[in-house]
């Protein structure tokens, strides 16, 4: 821990002996260009959150102010991002999942429409994990959202008009919605939430045109419900046929979990969609002997017909939560001496992965968080090497000092990849837990978990750090202490500076080589939204980002909220202060220099 | 005027029907009254009220019903509310608890009557009640 300080510190020193000048040269040639949007969650298909925008740099972040703000009269918690098409801002709330298009070109940025739908309020209680929601996607004119109660809906990105709505998840059976979807071709593809309430996870293409179903590709069962096609299906490491069925006993497949709720990336070349999949249900292993694919791994499928290429599971029989919904990010990276189309992946595991992207071969893994429920991961086998003291289930009563937490070296909030500097900006958890579970039984849309699984800090005390960190040779290159979990995505950009928020409320920027403050700015609720730059119709260089405290920390900090006098809770025991820093409150947030 | 009487006429001719056929009932102070037409109020009492051992099982079946998956261990709140904070959105009445498990509520809450029978609610009701503090102590919070 120490002698990454002292590299960042060496580097901010290396930076500030040459006035950072030479840097500054560099910086506009080597931004590739950008054309000032950001039209879908993850900035582009490869997920890399990056803007080439350079006119923010190190030298006049300092400058940065708040220029615009805006309340989505919308309490939940706000995670997800912004959309900038053109000169319209589109933003999504929360339940009950409004749209607002803001026009960039006039004065206090008035709106251009509304889209207020209706949405089942039963999906409050079916979500498990606050009520949010991870944003749009914008395609050829429409724009495409999920609203919590498993609809998926097309927009006429320029009135606001509903063009189709298509009911994709059952609340009933445990469903909700809570992801944006990716729109790949004549397909919008979504998945379903509902790992904390035995769903049997899938996800589904739409065709764009008419909302209309064409392939739904579950996570577990039979190759034919799976979509592992013989002749397409060719995973590295696992042979076989039937291995979504045959590593679950009986028929606990069907509420096996493994949902979709995180984020997707597409490779035009390969032709192939990448996701993540959530926890097994339930949470006990020993009501679930086996494997469990394809709980916990990612998936990489064809757009058009869902045929499933490779997979490859992180954790096998999960036993700590450690879903995989986390996003895949597709870079070319040089690995061990060989160029690589790889695809770069932080688990809530607490490892970082880089793999071959065509063909799922696992090239490194090392953790990226203090981690210690596994030793090591085999490359040859890709499997972990598990600490067998840390393995968890109902007859073992209490497993104490397991790190990471079920909240994850790092949750849902996306990282960062800059092509200038070649790194990750990742936002993270430094938190162990003790791990109990009870044997549960499974009632259509009720939560089947059966877990305590109290928090404390790791160690040196701080619950996060923001980090960047280098994924060819998986080494840290620089951390930001926070005193509390960070759960907003990141963002790099152009000018080689970075944003991102924390719980407490702070929106800061960064030097994306030295990891020096450069700005900050206390925005009113804490930040689980990811940063987003953009270009405004006047020519300048934005950021935009969403303040909205809430997500698990909701849950698990209920004194944050004010908002209801029949439910008063006390304070989360590893983070009693967080409500003497924050409140809930949705606010768009603009800053410019 | 004529025709606010006659609704009045209506409503009142139709009263001894509805209650006699209406299931336990719920009053709560957040309904308003409009015409002197309160819903009846539930009249329900729990047979085992103070029983130590009924609120025992009451907790059993609060974890074993996957109750605590939504209202947190100890139903000190997690995505649905705290039941455990002496404050009541649908009425902290035996009576209204048991309307509450028995018919759900909205935004969330399942409805168990098909599946609980009443003896079991009536265990889940003692235990939420032997969860209530003995007065509310959550009202400030100082640092």
């Amino acid at each position: 821990m120490k002698s990454i300080i002292g590299l960042g510190v060496a580097l901010a020193a290396a930076l500030s002996f040459g006035g950072g000048s030479p840097a500054d040269a560099q910086r506009p040639a080597s931004a590739p260009h950008d054309d000032g949007q950001w039209t879908m969650p993850g900035k582009d298909y490869a997920s890399t959150r990056f803007s080439g925008l350079a006119q923010i740099t190190a030298g006049n972040a300092k400058r940065l102010h708040p220029v615009w703000s805006f309340s989505t009269g919308v309490l939940g918690g706000h995670e997800g991002q912004p959309l900038v098409v053109g000169n319209t801002m589109y933003v999504v709330t929360p339940y009950p999942n409004v749209v607002y298009a803001f026009d960039l070109t006039k004065e206090g940025y008035p709106l251009r429409w509304k889209y207020r739908p209706s949405v089942n309020g039963a999906a409050i209680g079916i979500a498990c994990c606050d009520v949010v929601n991870r944003g749009a996607f914008y395609a050829n004119g429409r724009l495409f959202y999920n609203l919590l109660d498993g609809h998926t809906v097309a927009l006429d990105a320029a009135t606001g008009k509903e063009i189709w709505k298509t009911k994709v998840a059952d609340l009933n059976r445990g469903e909700t919605t809570p992801m944006a979807p990716l729109v790949v071709k004549d397909r919008v593809i979504v998945g379903t939430s509902g790992g904390e309430f035995g769903v049997r996870g899938w996800v589904k293409g739409l065709d764009v045109r008419t909302g209309n179903l064409v392939w739904t590709g579950y996570s577990t069962g039979p190759d034919a419900e799976v979509l592992a096609k013989p002749g397409t299906f060719q995973p590295y490491y696992e042979k076989g046929t039937e291995l979504a069925q045959k590593s679950w006993p009986g028929d606990t497949w069907k509420n096996g979990g493994a949902p979709v709720w995180g984020w997707m990336s597409y490779d035009a070349e390969l032709d192939l969609i990448y996701y993540g999949t959530g926890n097994p249900a339930p949470w006990n292993t020993e009501q679930r002997p086996g494997e469990n694919r394809w709980a916990t791994s990612v998936m990489a499928r064809r757009p058009l017909d869902g045929a499933l290429r490779w997979a490859y599971q992180f954790t096998p029989a999960d036993n700590w939560d450690f879903d995989s919904t986390q996003e895949m990010i597709l870079v070319d990276l040089t690995v061990k001496g060989k160029p690589r189309k790889a695809l770069v992946h932080f688990d809530k595991n607490g490892f970082v992965y880089t793999m071959d992207r065509a063909t799922g071969e696992l090239l490194l893994a090392e953790p990226y968080v203090q981690v210690n429920w596994a030793r090591r991961i085999d490359l040859e086998t890709g499997k972990p090497d598990v600490d067998s003291s840390k393995t968890t289930g109902a007859s073992k009563g209490t497993v104490k000092d397991i790190c990471p937490t079920l909240e994850g070296g790092k949750n849902q909030q996306p990282a960062a990849f800059s092509p200038i500097t070649r790194l990750f900006y990742v936002s993270t958890s430094n938190m162990c837990m003790d791990y109990s579970v009870a044997n549960v039984s499974y009632i259509a849309g009720t939560p089947y978990l059966g877990a305590t699984t109290p928090y404390k800090a790791g160690p040196g005390g701080n619950l996060g750090a923001f980090i960047a960190y280098d994924a060819a040779r998986g080494k840290k290159v620089w951390e930001i202490k926070e005193p509390y979990p960070v759960w907003s995505g990141a963002l790099a950009t152009g000018g080689d500076v970075v944003f991102y928020g924390t719980l407490d409320g702070w929106f800061k920027a960064a030097d994306a080589r030295s990891g020096k403050v450069l700005y900050k700015f206390k925005v009113g609720s804490g930040v689980i939204g990811n940063p987003i730059s953009f270009k405004g119709p006047d020519g300048k260089q934005y950021i935009a980002l969403y303040a909205g405290f809430g997500g698990d920390w909701g849950l698990l900090s209920g004194d944050v909220r004010s908002d209801d006098p029949d439910d008063v809770r006390p304070p989360a025991s590893f983070m009693p202060d967080i409500a003497r820093h924050t409140s809930q409150g949705g606010i768009v947030w603009i800053f410019g220099l | 005027m004529a025709a606010t009487l006659a609704l009045h006429i209506m409503f009142a001719g139709m009263m001894p029907a509805q209650q006699r056929n209406a299931p336990p009932s719920v009053s709560y102070d957040q309904h308003v009254d409009a015409g002197g037409m309160a819903p009846p109020a539930g009249t329900l009492e729990n047979p085992l009220k103070g029983d130590k051992q009924a609120a025992e099982d009451g907790a059993k079946l609060f974890s074993s019903f996957n109750c605590d998956g939504c209202h947190g261990g100890g139903a000190v709140g997690s995505e649905g509310p705290s039941l455990a904070d002496g404050r009541w959105k649908y009425g902290g009445t035996d009576g209204e608890i048991y309307h509450s498990i028995f018919y759900g509520r909205p935004r969330g809450m399942p409805a168990w009557g098909g599946t609980l029978p009443p003896d079991a609610i009536w265990r889940l009701v003692s235990y939420l009640e032997s969860q209530q503090p003995k007065r509310d102590t959550l009202s400030t919070t100082s640092w």
